[in-house]
């Protein structure tokens, strides 16, 4: 007989590819039975799913098949190319645009501070601003999807973007957008965001993404997403001052 | 015979207007306390309702009136500056005008109509409804008409004379709330900056720190930008560059990232371009192309464009049009309107450049085949044309500034009615490895309007070797560069003014007065980049002028919203509610309240942290 705990794990592996944790599994339906009976199996997925993208994979997926895991030497430079096939599910522990320079990102993060934007030589006042400090969600919100508004292009970094991933056994890499994916953006992609790479490339150490070789399913870790977000510009500036000859202004 | 009096804006536009009118017989009489201003008289036949009339023609010399505090708010100490936003005010002519509106009661006693010849824009209007009110002193039956035109040309002149019509009062109005405005928050901020500000440096000393509600914005552009340059910090990016030899050509290919700042990165892009060995075209692009001709002038655009090309001011270039339409040689140079109306016969103006010896061929050439009708822009004031010429004028009678300008002028006029430039693009893309590249080329078959308009500059580039559409090749090279990141480069005038019109700082007509304001007030200093023919003139902030800029924004910061001074956003909601007073959906009175509750706030929030800008001009202004 098939308990709630394998259905749901059946179910998440083969829909989103994400070996769910038996024990997290456990804890999870136990949590949720205990208040709410005779919900169908199929709402009790969507739940453990959102958890499950809300948490970190290293409490919430399990590591016994290397396949759903990263090489444990993947950052090897010394290997020109090698394939990943996966699948295996990573979550998102920075994302940085390297089509645009440090300063420039750190003068659109001050633009927004002062509540500005700028459509082409225009200065607007950005609306929404002086609300709850930090949160940018609600913006992005309204601006939805895809439609090039006028604030959306300020705020939307033009990539490629390099990530940093980290799978569910702690192994991290760096993955860098070499075709341009949906989804992938500066104020889009939150810390903690899950996807699921298959059939990649990996070139000296370095993940090479592209619409066909992975899926995004979205997410956020909270706390690590906040710190992400308010350091930030501060990272920006410490990177500037470090660089060799940073120092000397003007 | 029905006897006219005619009040034009300037004694240079009456005398133009009387003798188009009289076709050259009139009598001209001094007026008493005023050397500038003359009265013209002269008969002249206005048609239906007027028939032949008996005229005298004056002018003004701009406003009569001023707008003024009550008597004791006028001294500095008099009361707390806050005080401005309520005391009392009045109009009154200004004392060096008070023989001009005597003039104008004594002509307004003897005459049946007063038609008005005010420049027809939105100070005109005002200016016109000031000169009805003396007209009304002297003769409170006297009928009021109001010509309406945009160059002194005569058979345009004879035709406004002919279609008269009604002052616009809403226009006037919008002036007045813009005249009130100005004067209450003016002198309230700048009478709470001098008295704060000027003991507390002995740079200060012999200085008014005075406000003006654009002349703030307009300053706080030219700080943001001077700070960009200042705190600008270089950082490397590096880039893929492939190149192609082939028929005795190199051919280089730019990336289509173009570069990034992450160097490991490149170099694994450009290890799998060498690993693929390959490239492949993937897109052959050739077809036709054309460069636009310009659009119909305005006047920010002659503005920008002259200030580019002539190397004068905006404030300087702005002088010599005025003068040169007041000698009738251009139209009226202040104008939004960037289409030219159907009714305007172009081709009769082009044949007015025959006689020219730089360009009358070229006008020949387009009445024999080659006139297209103007681009229409999206813009249209309803009041004036684009800036265009009205005759032909011998350089040997203009000053060389009158010649670059009005040079620029006709240039821009026959290129706007010449053909685009014609040419033939060719684009080529190729993928390597992961890597896009791109290489293109352009060959200018006709030049057409490049002509005349000499200030464009569009060029056959290269010419391209043959490819063929999938065809693999192997690059003879390609490899990383490197580059810098610059700094921006400080504001230059013509980069000043777009920022002001986009947004709604001024109107095309005071633009040129602002920047020259903050010149004057010693917060911009101007400063020559390069020499000779590329000598660019950028705008530097003073200290004073990053000191109150930073000040403000102190001030302000933390507020909702924004509202530092030095910010375009209040600023441009008055401008919005002045067009909203000309448009007729709101009124006067509401708007001058509604503005000042606003700066109201403001100057009591400045009062309250001034100590914010005490600091800033402590930090920049040593004692």
């Amino acid at each position: 007989m098939t308990t709630p705990q394998s259905q749901i794990a059946a179910q998440l592996h083969t829909t989103k590819a994400l070996p769910v944790s038996p024990t997290w599994l456990n804890s999870f339906v136990s949590s949720t039975t205990a208040l709410q009976r005779n919900v169908p199996i199929s709402a009790l997925t969507q739940t453990a799913l959102f958890r499950i993208l809300a948490s970190d994979i290293r409490d919430s997926l399990h590591t016994n098949n290397p396949s759903a895991l990263l090489p444990a030497d993947i950052v090897d430079p010394s290997v020109q190319e090698r394939r990943l096939p996966g699948p295996v599910p990573v979550q998102v522990l920075d994302i940085e645009d390297i089509g645009t320079s440090l300063w420039s990102q750190v003068e659109a993060i001050e633009r927004v501070e002062r509540g500005e934007a700028i459509r082409g030589r225009e200065i607007v006042r950005a609306v929404n601003v002086g609300g709850g400090g930090g949160g940018g969600e609600e913006d992005e919100e309204a601006e939805g999807g895809g439609n090039p508004g006028p604030a959306a292009s300020e705020n939307e970094s033009h990539g490629p973007h390099r990530l940093i991933v980290q799978d569910a056994a702690g192994t991290r890499a760096v993955a860098v957008e070499l075709k341009r994916v949906q989804g992938i953006s500066v104020a889009k992609l939150a810390i903690g965001a899950k996807l699921v790479i298959r059939n990649a490339t990996v070139a000296r150490g370095m993940i090479l993404l592209a619409p066909d070789c992975m899926t995004l399913l979205g997410g956020k870790i909270e706390s690590m997403d906040h710190a992400w977000k308010e350091g930030r510009k501060a990272r920006l500036l410490a990177r500037i001052t470090e660089m060799p000859g940073g120092d000397q202004s003007g | 015979m029905t006897r006219i009096l005619c009040v034009a804006e300037k004694p240079a536009i009456a005398k133009a207007v009387a003798q188009h009118l009289s076709g050259g017989a009139f009598q001209t009489n001094n007026i008493t306390g005023n050397r500038y201003v003359k009265n013209y008289s002269f008969d002249f036949n206005f048609g239906s309702t007027w028939g032949h009339c008996n005229v005298t023609m004056t002018s003004v010399l701009g406003h009569l009136t001023e707008l003024e505090f009550a008597r004791e708010y006028k001294s500095w100490l008099s009361c707390p500056p806050g005080a401005l936003f309520e005391a009392p005010v009045h109009e009154a002519v200004s004392s060096d005008k008070t023989a001009i509106a005597r003039n104008i009661q004594q002509q307004a006693r003897q005459s049946q109509a007063l038609f008005i010849w005010t420049d027809c824009d939105r100070e005109g209007e005002h200016i016109g409804t000031e000169i009805r009110k003396q007209a009304k002193e002297g003769n409170a039956r006297i009928l009021v008409k109001r010509a309406r035109f945009s160059n002194t040309e005569r058979a345009h002149v004879l035709n406004a004379a002919r279609s008269l019509m009604e002052l616009d009062d809403l226009q006037a109005n919008a002036v007045a709330a813009r005249i009130e405005l100005d004067l209450r928050i003016g002198a309230a901020f700048t009478r709470l900056l001098t008295l704060q500000l000027k003991p507390l440096s002995s740079a200060l000393e012999d200085t008014i720190v005075s406000y003006g509600s654009c002349q703030f914005p307009t300053l706080g552009f030219v700080v943001d930008r001077y700070l960009r340059v200042k705190n600008f910090k270089p950082e490397t990016f590096w880039g893929i560059k492939v190149m192609l030899q082939r028929e005795g050509i190199k051919v280089n290919f730019l990336w289509k990232r173009v570069h990034l700042f992450d160097r490991a990165v490149v170099t694994i892009m450009l290890e799998r371009c060498l690993l693929a060995k390959l490239a492949r075209v993937t897109k052959v692009n050739q077809k036709p192309t054309s460069k636009w001709r310009p659009l119909p002038l305005t006047t920010v655009d002659l503005q920008m464009m002259g200030s580019r090309f002539l190397r004068m001011d905006s404030q300087t270039i702005m002088k010599v049009a005025e003068a040169l339409y007041t000698k009738g040689f251009i139209s009226y140079p202040r104008t939004e309107t960037d289409q030219f109306d159907k009714a305007i016969d172009l081709k009769k103006l082009v044949e007015k450049q025959f006689p020219d010896q730089n360009w009358g061929q070229y006008a020949r050439d387009l009445l024999d085949g080659g006139f297209r009708t103007p681009r229409a822009g999206r813009h249209n004031d309803q009041a004036h044309p684009p800036i265009h010429p009205v005759c032909w004028v011998s350089p040997s009678a203009l000053s060389a500034d009158e010649k670059k300008v009005y040079e620029f002028v006709v240039r821009r006029f026959l290129a706007c009615c010449s053909e685009d430039a014609k040419g033939q693009s060719t684009e080529i893309e190729i993928e390597y490895g992961n890597e896009t590249f791109h290489a293109k080329g352009l060959l200018v078959l006709e030049r057409n309007y490049l002509d005349v308009y000499v200030y464009d500059k569009w060029e056959s580039s290269q010419q391209l070797p043959n490819f063929q559409l999938g065809e693999q090749f192997e690059p003879t090279e390609a490899k990383i560069f490197d580059g810098k990141t610059t700094a921006p480069n400080y504001l230059t005038e013509p980069e000043l003014i777009a920022l002001m019109d986009a947004n709604g700082i001024g109107t095309d007509a005071t633009m040129a007065e602002h920047i020259a304001k903050i010149k004057d007030r010693h917060y911009v200093a101007v400063n020559t980049r390069g020499g000779g023919r590329n000598a660019v003139k950028e705008l530097i902030p003073t200290q004073l002028g990053i000191a109150l800029v930073e000040g403000y924004d102190n001030v302000f910061a933390g507020m909702p919203n924004n509202p530092s001074l030095s910010k375009p956003f209040l600023r441009k909601e008055m401008e919005t509610r002045m067009r909203e007073i000309c448009a007729g959906s709101r009124v006067r009175q509401e708007v001058v309240q509604e503005s000042l509750d606003m700066y109201r706030e403001y100057f009591v929030h400045t009062n309250r942290r001034i100590s914010a800008l005490k600091d800033a001009i402590r930090k920049y202004l040593p004692n």
